[in-house]
């Protein structure tokens, strides 16, 4: 279901295309400063609402009973016992006799109960026959060629070669090659609120308040699964507590939520818990690499030889980019999914970057280190040309003397004592266009000014941004205007991933509110019989011409609208936004060589993303994905029992996060490229972190550990086999 | 959850005379750190908590030595000055322990009793040798944070960081029960799984830790050195307790205690006999610390830890000594 949804990478033109009847203004008041986002006092006060809080009168609570094997067909299913628990008022079945769960965590049935706990005790009274059909608990299980046949049409689908060149010119013409291995974890996406609904049901509409990515997408998802006209479902989700990708439908408990309370005919409260969501809804396909590569002496990379492969779980695939950014003039890369009997995937903030990345990355400090090249130096010899969205060619020497990279000394860091240090660097670029937003503006008689886009804040600030090119277009305090979002009745907006969201919803809050602006400039020259050119609107004020002695307050100039509000309907065009983004990290990390343990120091960004419409809110996505990064290069792992294809750490302990402690100095710049409009910015600074971490692990250490993450036991082994 | 009936009791008698003796039915609760999360994964399943958080809540320092009360929050500890003057081994462990609200909350008594954190016991779908299954999981299975020493059957490391300081000091554990006190070695109170499964020391059902005794120290130095991956909310990979009594500048008595290595805080009497009769010197530590890992038993994925636990022995010794520079 999570696929259907998933917003891809855009890839539209890098530039503005000219001829544009829109722009962004050339000396803005609001844009590019650093406006604090206004629903943050809200929420550092528990005052904003999310799905999770939630509650309606005679509200139910829903829970899903979950299989608890790796892959079982369902016997059958028996309620009796469950139905007579105090409290229960609705049960499901989710999957028939006969039917099979093809993953631990897969849903089988659910009921609803009057109280969470009364919920979760009934479940355990649902009585399921299972029968225990043999599984892949690992990727290792899966490939192996005496396995059973699991998956229908084989648990490993081979693609086809991605050829370029002369592969074995592209060798002969090599002074050195890099034959090695690499591979990235499974990691699950972690949102801190949890996936899940409240459906409510009256007069046969569906009103859910749900935890999305996409009020539309879940709206005609709903619509579907119960077939019923989109017309009678309404989405909400006013706050939401992180999506990363897996958050774009109702999905199974959404559907099943609204199945429950219409049996209940009552509303229904149907969040999952954290173990549901570490097996369940989503994660990020693991990678594997085994690559030969070629360099000439001077530094020219030459070819590029992989064969790679990934989970993706149950039945998903597990693509990613290889190789990522540099250019290797020839080359071939085979690639396989391999499915295995654990949760499916779903896209993940940057899907498939973070693991191309990784394994480019590692592997160009390699070929760097056979021709003894600074990586940086090396990096700038084999970039892509530069271009609008490619611009690394200045962005690692800006890095670079931000950070202090001419003190990296070279691989191994030689001074006496455990701790070592080391530097490490890596590229990252990614689409991020936009498209299709709609939007209406109201200016009222008393003076207020709705904006209304059926876009969700998924905790990046859209509802700031909103605001604030609103009262830019029309010349009012930021304070001035209310956004309205986080609703399917109100106009079209696609789902917020990809970090299309800024480039989609931008554009079309500028259009609608200058139509808007123009519109009330028009009426209130017609009533006071001037030219609407005359009419301009700054800081509040609304001024007449060059008599100032008509200048009038906004108030004051709307109540001469009479009773009827300005109301306006507008939607994206281009011309204000365009796609791709370039950026660079640097990473400086500590390792303990006698206990194996990596601590990050410090990680210098530079990145663009177009025109910066808040640095403040640019900023915090990237502390974000940094943070999400250090988790991938250092922490996080899915960690399957290899016997039963159950999950063992399905939970926030043994499944290990970054915590503030483990948060380095974090050195920031986005780079401001207004003329390129607005691009997003939600996947790009996750995806370099942990190569650059990588790369610094193996600067200090003086050994590379080509496995993500990069825990203690993998260091220790890798320094054992140097000594 | 299942539901359960809550039994408030004002001191240790009226919680003595509700607790029985089948296992498991009635539980102690105080700081509730660790027993809710069980009872939510329906690990345990409990008809009655008895509040415990009225048992004895002071420190007392006096010549035999310091009592600290099993309710005695490790915010408290941290906080008192002499246990920190006396005892750093103690504040360190104690420092180290989770997060500030867990600290805040997280009682004495409860950090030693507390239940290991071993995957295979903590999810509810292996039905694990603890359990009363059949099986240790961890043998076949994924055991990168189990033990590395003791034979099994089970392999948990015991999850206590205070136990660890605790037993390197000397310290006794007054436990009451129906038949009134008795005090007992920390070296007697933690048991190997081979001897009772279903819990991790000699508490029978029907008993309570009420106070930690931590007897007097002359000429004596300790430390404890934690090793984790993690520096935010994390468990230990290796924490090592060392206490040292001096004569002049040679050590005349040493204890040396691992945790998170063992299904009971694991002392190494032959680390101690290196030590003994010598000064602290870096060479002295590492030979220490390597006879500290010599029986070590790693399991499939877990040899690693013996580093770990190597240098973290190692480091402990040399922080007691006042000679460990980073």
């Amino acid at each position: 279901m999570g696929d259907k949804h998933q917003v891809p990478e855009v890839k539209s033109p890098a530039t503005i295309e000219p001829g544009a009847v829109y722009s962004w203004p050339e000396a803005p008041i609001l844009i590019g400063s650093r406006v604090k986002r206004v629903d943050g006092p809200d929420k550092v006060q528990g005052k904003a609402k999310y799905s999770y809080d939630v509650n309606r009168p005679g509200m139910l609570y829903g829970r899903i009973l979950r299989s608890p094997y790796a892959h079982a067909r369902i016997v059958s299913i028996d309620f009796s016992a469950a139905k007579r628990a105090p409290g229960v008022r609705a049960t499901l079945a989710i999957l028939e006799p006969g039917q099979r769960a093809m993953y631990q965590g897969d849903e089988v049935a659910a009921l609803a109960a009057t109280t969470e706990e009364l919920a979760a005790d009934a479940l355990r009274l649902v009585r399921v026959k299972y029968e225990v059909l043999p599984h892949l608990a690992t990727i290792a299980q899966a490939m192996d060629p005496i396995a059973p046949p699991i998956f229908e049409g084989g648990n490993v689908r081979r693609g086809n070669a991605e050829e370029e060149g002369d592969l074995e010119a592209g060798f002969a013409a090599a002074a050195h090659t890099v034959e090695q291995s690499y591979s990235t974890q499974v990691e699950t996406h972690q949102s801190l609120e949890t996936h899940g609904c409240v459906c409510e049901w009256e007069d046969g509409k569906l009103t859910a308040w749900a935890s999305t990515q996409a009020v539309h997408g879940t709206r005609e998802g709903f619509a579907k699964a119960l077939e019923i006209p989109q017309s009678d479902v309404r989405v909400i989700t006013q706050y939401m507590g992180g999506g990363f990708g897996s958050k774009f439908g109702p999905d199974v408990q959404g559907i099943t939520c609204a199945k429950l309370a219409k049996q209940a005919d009552a509303a229904v409260k149907l969040m999952l818990d954290r173990k549901e969501e570490q097996l369940a809804v989503g994660n990020r396909p693991s990678a594997f690499a085994n690559i030969k590569a070629g360099v000439t002496a001077d530094g020219a990379l030459t070819a590029f030889d992989a064969e790679t492969w990934g989970t993706g779980g149950a039945g998903r695939g597990a693509g990613f980019p290889l190789p990522y950014i540099y250019q290797f003039p020839n080359r071939r890369r085979v690639h396989a999914d391999v499915y295995t009997n654990a949760g499916p995937q779903r896209a993940m903030r940057a899907p498939g970057h973070p693991q191309g990345c990784f394994i480019t990355e590692l592997l160009m400090d390699e070929l760097a280190d056979q021709i003894q090249m600074d990586p940086v130096e090396f990096r700038l010899k084999n970039l892509p040309p530069k271009a609008p969205n490619a611009m690394w060619a200045d962005y690692f020497p800006k890095a670079a003397q931000k950070f202090g990279w001419s003190k990296r000394h070279s691989t191994g860091d030689s001074t006496p004592g455990p701790i070592k240090t080391g530097f490490g660097c890596a590229a990252n670029r990614w689409g991020g266009g936009g498209r299709g937003s709609q939007a209406r503006c109201e200016i009222h008689p008393d003076g207020g000014v709705v904006i209304r886009c059926g876009t969700q804040d998924i905790g990046t600030g859209i509802r700031t941004i909103v605001q604030m090119i609103t009262a830019e277009t029309l010349g009012i305090p930021f304070e001035a205007v209310i956004p309205e979002i986080g609703d399917s009745v109100y106009p079209f907006s696609g789902g917020s991933g990809g970090s299309t969201t800024s480039p989609s919803v931008s554009p079309a809050i500028r259009i609608t509110a200058e139509k808007a602006r123009a519109e009330f400039a028009d009426r209130l020259a017609s009533e006071l019989g001037v030219d609407a050119t005359d009419v301009v609107v700054r800081d509040g004020r609304v001024l007449i011409g060059e008599d100032t002695s008509k200048t009038m307050s906004w108030k004051e100039a709307c109540r001469r609208l009479g009773t009827e509000p300005v109301s306006v309907d507008g939607k994206w065009e281009r011309g204000l936004s365009s796609s791709g983004s370039s950026g660079v990290q640097l990473a400086e990390v500590e390792v303990d060589i006698e206990t194996g343990v990596t601590k990050v120091k410090r990680i210098t960004i530079v990145q663009d993303c177009g025109l910066v419409l808040d640095p403040l809110t640019a900023e915090s996505q990237v502390y974000g994905g940094v943070i999400m990064g250090i988790g991938f290069a250092l922490y996080e792992n899915r960690i399957m029992d290899r016997n039963t294809g159950q999950m063992v750490n399905p939970n926030m302990e043994w499944y290990l996060l970054p915590g503030m402690s483990d948060v380095p100095e974090i050195d920031i710049t986005v780079v401001n490229q207004p003329e390129r409009g607005v691009v997003g910015l939600g996947e790009p600074p996750t995806i370099a972190t942990a190569a650059a971490i990588g790369n610094a692990v193996a600067n200090a250490t003086g050994v590379r550990v080509r496995s993500l993450p990069i825990t203690p036991d993998k260091v220790l082994e890798s320094l054992d086999q140097l000594f | 959850m299942k539901a359960f009936a809550y039994i408030d009791a004002s001191n240790t008698q009226e919680a003595l005379s509700v607790l029985g003796t089948e296992r498991g039915k009635t539980l102690p609760l105080a700081g509730g750190m660790d027993i809710l999360g069980l009872m939510k994964d329906y690990v345990l399943q409990p008809d009655q908590l008895v509040n415990v958080k009225n048992l004895d809540s002071t420190i007392s320092n006096s010549a035999a030595g310091m009592s600290l009360g099993a309710a005695v929050r490790l915010i408290d500890i941290i906080e008192h000055t002499d246990v920190a003057r006396l005892y750093p081994a103690l504040v360190y462990a104690a420092l180290e322990v989770g997060t500030p609200q867990i600290r805040n909350a997280a009682t004495l008594g409860g950090n030693i009793n507390q239940r290991p954190r071993c995957w295979y016991f903590r999810n509810e779908e292996f039905d694990c040798l603890k359990k009363g299954g059949a099986e240790c999981y961890a043998v076949n299975g994924e055991n990168q944070y189990h033990a590395i020493f003791g034979e099994g059957p089970c392999h948990i490391v015991h999850p206590s960081a205070l136990a660890v300081p605790i037993m390197a000091l000397g310290g006794r554990f007054r436990v009451s029960g129906p038949s009134g006190e008795r005090e007992v070695v920390a070296d007697d109170f933690f048991v190997m799984p081979d001897r009772n499964m279903w819990a991790e020391n000699i508490l029978e059902p029907n008993e309570l830790l009420t106070h930690v005794i931590l007897p007097a120290q002359q000429n004596q130095r300790n430390a404890s050195y934690e090793v984790r991956f993690k520096q935010s909310h994390d468990w230990p990979l290796c924490l090592a307790s060392v206490a040292l009594t001096m004569e002049g500048s040679n050590v005349k008595l040493a204890r040396v205690v691992m945790g998170a290595v063992a299904p009971v805080p694991w002392r190494s009497r032959s680390a101690e006999e290196v030590l003994v009769g010598q000064p602290v010197t870096e060479e002295l530590a590492a030979r220490a610390a390597e006879a500290a890992l010599g029986d070590a038993t790693p399991m499939s994925q877990n040899a690693y830890k013996i580093q770990i636990a190597r240098t973290t022995v190692r480091r402990a010794i040399l922080k007691a000594a006042g000679m460990l520079t980073s």
